[in-house]
Parts: structure tokens; C-alpha cells; sequence
């Protein structure tokens, strides 16, 4: 099994806090709570997302290791850790 | 020298109105600033209206430069009437007209005489008198000085120097000599003591003498202080041109004094050319502000267009003291007395998306907003290079 932290970073860009992201803070506190030291959770200024995606409206993202999590929520996010936590122990 | 200037005012007891004015203008481009103090006989709204429309007539008179301050002041104290009831002046004054290489030109007309402090020991400066030729109880003081670094001029309203007068301990009020000794202290307490806060500081000692506190004239003090400028810089927005990153990093990185980023991607865009790794603060962001960053060798990192719109918004409202991203960058440009902004013209397609919660403003817009305020209320050097 491998034991490398999966990292969560939670966009804490402009565009991303108006959408959303300011509510995802919350995983700061509870994704600790849940996973342990598993999972290291994190404000980041900007992804630079949103710049780039030509959707735009995609926002708040939210990174899982290298995987983008487009319009996060606390559930996204959290059913992403699983999936990484579960591919981990295959 | 950069020239620090703020006046404190207090109310007389029981009044709604002050009613000595205060007015001040700096003018960037000549590296001169113009202040005057004007004290209007009576108290309340009265007082008010004449003490405004003497400093606001003044200033206006030096500034345009067709004449000089001298012959400015001498037209208006020949022109001032006469209040009918009491027979006295209508209003006083003092002007004040200097420079950043410290040359100062002063005329008072009736307010009590300024102090001029120089290593703690106040100077006496020649001056030449000048009567009124239409008003015999009316003298003017004209004043030329040269001033050095570390320079301190004191403009009180009579307010002040009358303090406590009648009183129990002062029979006198405080006078000059008072003032002088209250003054004198405090600087040999607090060699570099801001003007803001020594002209709050002589308010607030005047009124502590008036008998329960209540003070029994409009009390007012302006401080000038002649020092070093304390210089900053806000870097906010990534560049128009990307290949000029580099070079504005490093024109970032080489600057001699405070720094402060305001942006994700410009936070980015440094941590990038620099490499120089960003932390975020742990704590959750307080009310609708995302938190602060930290990097090695910048003061302050923040996120772009809220934090400034909300810092403008504390700007414009006097709010200080908030502990918020908003509220250290107010606080971080409020200790500098030259602010150089370098703004990024690049613009985020997504900030202007319809379907955002909130409208987001033009960094430009708000900076130059900013700046205005900065300019025209808390009396800072500011300079804006758009990149």
C-alpha cells in the first residue's frame, strides 16, 4: 500500500471564493477529523484555473493530488478523497 | 523630507459643530503642501460657516499662485468684517505653505503663535509684522524658515493655549509655555511620535485640564513633521505582457521598502520568478475575505480585487483595527507615508462572468479610487505604474 498523503488544495482565488470556495473552508477542519493524517487539506491564493478554462463558470476548483474538481462542494471533494484512498489500496 | 501633517479637533462642550477649520492640500508634482488652520469667532455652526469659508478661501488663494501667500493673507485680513455684537474679528488664522526640501512660508493673523521644535528646544524664528491698514487691532506675522529633517511645526487654536483657564490649577489656562512643556515631554518620551498621534495627544491633554472635562472653546492642533518618508509597495494584477514577468519580479524584489502583493496570480507570478515558496494561513478566512499568504521578504500577501474593495471601503469610512486581510492592508498603508502602487492591466475573463454572485469591480477603477483617498484624506505621496 502506499503511504504518499494525498493533498487537497482548496482555491482561495477571487473567482473561486465569490463562487463557493469560501464554504468549502469547512474541509479544513472536518477532512482532519475524517481521514487522519491521510489527507492533507489547504487554502491556496490561486490555482489559475479559472482563467484558462474557457467555461469559466466551472469555479470554485478544487485540486485532489493532480485531478481537478470543477464546481466543488464539500461532497465532491470528499467523495474524491475516497476514490484516491480507495485506488491507493488496491 | 516627506512632510507629515494631521490635525486633532475636539468640539466645544455642548456644540455640533467644530468651529475651527483645518484644511490641507499636497500637490505631488511640486512637492509642496499648503495647510490652514482657521479658528471662527463664536462656537457651533456659526463658527463653522466662518472658519470654513476663511481656510477654504485662503487655501485657494495660495494655491492658484497668482499671488503670494504674504499678500493672500493680508487681502483677507484687511476684508474680514467685523462681527456687530462683539466688535472682534470674524475669524483667525494661520497658513502654512512649505516644501519637500523644507523651505516654509507662514502667516498668522490672530491664532496663537506656532512652536517650531528642533532637537527637542523650540527655535524663535524671525518674522516681520504687518498691519492691517484698514482694521488698527489687526496684525499680521509673516514667517520664512528653513527646515531640517526631524523638523516639528505646532499650529494650535487658541483652544488650546486657553485651556483650563479659570480653572482651579491653571488660573491662566495652559498658555504657551504650557504647551510647550507638554509638547517637550512627550517628544523626549517618543523621539519619533507620529503627527497624528502628538496632535491627538495635545487634544486630549488640553481637555483633560478644562474643569470636568468639557472643554470651553474649540480645541484644534496641527503637526507638521519633516522626516525620512516611509516607502512601500503594492504589487497587484499580473502584467499585460507575460515575458516581462521576470523583470517586473526582480524591479519587485530590488525595492527598498515595505512590500505588499495583492492578488492569487500575482502572488503566483512572484513565487514563480523568485522562487520563493507561499504559505496560507491555517485559519479559516473571517467574514467574506479570503485569508493572508506569507512569503519571505513581502509584508503582506492578500487576495486581489475583494481585499481592496473592502480596503477601500475601510479607507473611506475611517474603519481601522479590523482583523481581516482588508483590515492589515489598511493598516500597512496607513504606516507608509509613500505608497507606489504597480498595477497589472491583464484582466480575468472569469471575474466578469454575469453568473458571478457579486460584481466584481476594475482593478484599475478601484486603485485609482484608492488612491485618491489616499491622497486627499490621510495626505499620502501616491504614485501608480500601470504594467
Amino acid at each position: 500500500m502506499d503511504e504518499k498523503k494525498i493533498s487537497v488544495k482548496v482555491c482561495l482565488g477571487t473567482t473561486c471564493f465569490v463562487m463557493g470556495s469560501a464554504n468549502l473552508q469547512e474541509l479544513i477542519e472536518t477532512v482532519p477529523a475524517k481521514y487522519g493524517d491521510k489527507v492533507d487539506v489547504m487554502g491556496v491564493p490561486c490555482l489559475g484555473l479559472c482563467s484558462i478554462d474557457w467555461e469559466f463558470s466551472k469555479a470554485p476548483y478544487v485540486k485532489v493530488d493532480d485531478e481537478v474538481v470543477k464546481e466543488a462542494t464539500v461532497e465532491k471533494v470528499l467523495k474524491a478523497i475516497d476514490e484516491k484512498l480507495a485506488q491507493q489500496e488496491k | 523630507m516627506f512632510i507629515d501633517i494631521d490635525c486633532s479637533q475636539m468640539k466645544k462642550y455642548n456644540q455640533n459643530a467644530y468651529g475651527d477649520y483645518f484644511v490641507s492640500k499636497r500637490y505631488p508634482d511640486e512637492a509642496r503642501l499648503i495647510a490652514v488652520l482657521s479658528d471662527g469667532l463664536g462656537s457651533g455652526i456659526k463658527a463653522n460657516i466662518l472658519s470654513c469659508m476663511t481656510a477654504t478661501m485662503l487655501l485657494q488663494f495660495i494655491e492658484n499662485g497668482q499671488i503670494p501667500i504674504r499678500k493672500a493673507a493680508e487681502i483677507i485680513m484687511n476684508s474680514l468684517p467685523v462681527c456687530k455684537v462683539r466688535r472682534i474679528s470674524y475669524s483667525t488664522f494661520s497658513a502654512i505653505d512649505c516644501d519637500d526640501y523644507g523651505n516654509a512660508k507662514i502667516v498668522e493673523e490672530g491664532n496663537p503663535e506656532f512652536l517650531w521644535i528642533r532637537d527637542n528646544e523650540v527655535m524663535t524664528p524671525e518674522y516681520e509684522t504687518i498691519q492691517s491698514k484698514t482694521f488698527k487691532n489687526r496684525k499680521m506675522k509673516v514667517y520664512k524658515l528653513k527646515l531640517k529633517l526631524g523638523d516639528r511645526l505646532i499650529f494650535c487654536s487658541d483652544g488650546v493655549t486657553q485651556a483650563g483657564l479659570g480653572g482651579g490649577r491653571l488660573k491662566l489656562g495652559l498658555r504657551r509655555d504650557g504647551l510647550i512643556v507638554l509638547v517637550k515631554d512627550k517628544l523626549s518620551e517618543q523621539a519619533d511620535i507620529s503627527s497624528s498621534e502628538l496632535s491627538q495627544y495635545i487634544v486630549n491633554q488640553a481637555r483633560n485640564i478644562e474643569t470636568d472635562r468639557h472643554p470651553k472653546d474649540d480645541i484644534s492642533a496641527c503637526v507638521l513633521y519633516f522626516r525620512e518618508p516611509r516607502e512601500s509597495l503594492i504589487f497587484t494584477g499580473p502584467p499585460y505582457h507575460q515575458q516581462k514577468d521576470a523583470e517586473y519580479a526582480r524591479m519587485f524584489d530590488n525595492f527598498k521598502g515595505k512590500k505588499a502583493i495583492c492578488g492569487g496570480t500575482t502572488a503566483n507570478l512572484i513565487s514563480r520568478e523568485l522562487n520563493r515558496p507561499i504559505t496560507m494561513d491555517t485559519t479559516i478566512s473571517i467574514g467574506k475575505l479570503p485569508a493572508c499568504s506569507y512569503m519571505d521578504g513581502v509584508d503582506l500577501v492578500t487576495e486581489g480585487i475583494l481585499t481592496l474593495t473592502k480596503t477601500l471601503e475601510y479607507l473611506e469610512s475611517n474603519t481601522t483595527d479590523i482583523d481581516n486581510a482588508a483590515g492589515k492592508l489598511v493598516k500597512f498603508l496607513l504606516d507608509s507615508d509613500c505608497i507606489n502602487f504597480m498595477v497589472g492591466a491583464k484582466l480575468n475573463q472569469a471575474h466578469y462572468d454575469p453568473a458571478l454572485p457579486i460584481e466584481i469591480e476594475i482593478r484599475k477603477n478601484i486603485i485609482k479610487k484608492m488612491a485618491n483617498v489616499l491622497q486627499d484624506k490621510y495626505f499620502k505621496k501616491v504614485s501608480i505604474q500601470y504594467m
